[in-house]
């Protein structure tokens, strides 16, 4: 619920979508993790980015479980894993991220309803074809969350958050192996899948 | 106020909203000149891009005899959004021209940004229509959370985060429309009136859901 001051103290990092599916094994390590951001604005520019770690605990992934960012805006992919996706530990942390093989998106295309059934994000460039898909979508729900309720630590954030109670990493026609888990974001329980849209980084004033 | 981290109202859309209200001279009234895009990301009614443009907003015309039209390629979408939303902000309200423009299909949505401190467009076309919406010299990207009482509608509560231009213009068919950027006030800050609105969610409080 807003506050009654309108404007948010602070300095907006980047907004955007920021959808995602974090794939388990069956001992609760991830088998698989994906992040997609279509970011609206940021310090360098619009564009869109696929961060995949199809072997996240591999430092080198294979040409059929690639560990790889996508995009459309390098300096946009530089700056989020330099300001947002090395502030994530679970993506920080996994010895994919030290060693992605950056590459071009020619093309990127959402389609889908995501207050309907299913909603897709399919990312291609470079022999990589990569589609995200959430399934069994819950309705939408508006947050507002603090430096200490985040990932990055750092940031109030602003978003809607779409749960998927089913979801699909497919790269190159091939589904990745993995069961979806639970998490808690602001004492919410829900999936290890989610659409995130109309999402605002702010550092609040005195933050890094 | 305490901030609930989750907003126990229902999400009616997100997506981007900008604007650009026109005046031929800074003393005037009213606006020569209202314009609205949307491009939806989530709604009831599934995704889709508009654009309202009313150059003549106080005439009972719709196209082409006043540039009054509505550009879309979800009519049921912003049907809901013209009678929910634009009907209810105060620069709308009782517009003779919002009544009568004309709804024309939407064929393509092209959007150009520059770098985003000089440069941003919305090119659509359809219906024998090709409408510029542009916007340029804008300011540092503002984040805002809105309450009912002080969104436009006084019915929802709203987030957005705002860039103000400096400077903007509207073309329909290669013909620029007349008028100008003037300043007005938002929340207690001297802006202009073009704008940039990323990430813009609608959210109706329990207390008001039908």
């Amino acid at each position: 619920m807003p506050l009654s001051e309108p404007i948010t103290p602070g300095v907006v990092d980047w907004t955007g979508e920021n959808p995602g599916i974090l794939l388990k094994n069956d001992d609760g390590s991830f088998s698989a993790m994906a992040l997609f951001f279509r970011v609206a604005w940021s310090p360098v520019g619009q564009g869109q980015v696929l961060l995949l770690y199809a072997s996240p605990n591999e430092a080198q992934g294979s040409a059929e479980a690639p560990n790889i960012i996508l995009s459309d805006n390098d300096e946009l992919s530089h700056y989020l894993l330099e300001n947002f996706i090395g502030r994530l530990a679970a993506f920080r942390d996994a010895p994919a991220f030290q060693n992605l093989t950056h590459l071009v998106a020619q093309s990127v295309h959402s389609s889908g309803d995501p207050m309907s059934h299913r909603y897709s994000e399919t990312v291609a460039g470079e022999g990589y074809t990569v589609e995200l898909v959430w399934e069994q979508l819950e309705a939408p729900r508006a947050l507002e969350l603090m430096p200490n309720q985040v990932g990055s630590g750092i940031h109030t954030m602003y978003t809607v958050l779409v749960p998927a109670q089913q979801a699909q990493i497919i790269v190159n026609g091939k589904s990745l192996s993995g069961k979806l888990g639970t998490r808690v974001q602001a004492d919410f329980e829900t999936t290890t899948a989610f659409l995130y849209f109309s999402e605002t980084w702010i550092i609040p004033p005195g933050g890094d | 106020m305490t901030r609930q981290s989750i907003n126990p109202g229902r999400v009616d859309w997100s997506g981007e909203n900008p604007g650009i209200y026109l005046k031929h001279n800074a003393d005037d009234e009213s606006y020569c000149l209202l314009s609205l895009f949307f491009r939806v990301a989530l709604s009831p009614y599934g995704k889709g891009h508009a654009a309202i443009v009313l150059g003549a907003p106080d005439e009972a015309k719709g196209w082409p005899e006043a540039s009054n039209f509505i550009m879309t390629d979800n009519q049921r979408m912003m049907r809901w959004i013209v009678d929910g939303w634009v009907t209810r902000m105060p620069t709308f309200v009782g517009r003779a021209g919002l009544q009568h423009m004309s709804w024309l299909n939407l064929d393509s949505v092209q959007r150009q940004p520059g770098d985003l401190k000089t440069d941003y467009r919305e090119i659509l076309r359809g219906s024998g229509v090709t409408l510029e919406m542009h916007w340029s010299n804008m300011g540092d990207p503002i984040p805002v959370e809105v309450t009912v009482e002080n969104s436009a509608t006084k019915a929802h509560e709203m987030y957005s985060v705002f860039l103000e231009a400096k400077s903007a213009a509207v073309t329909v068919n290669g013909t620029q429309l007349p008028g100008s950027v003037q300043s007005r006030q938002f929340f207690g800050r001297t802006m202009s009136t073009a704008f940039l609105a990323f990430s813009e969610t609608w959210v109706t409080p329990v207390n008001l859901q039908g």
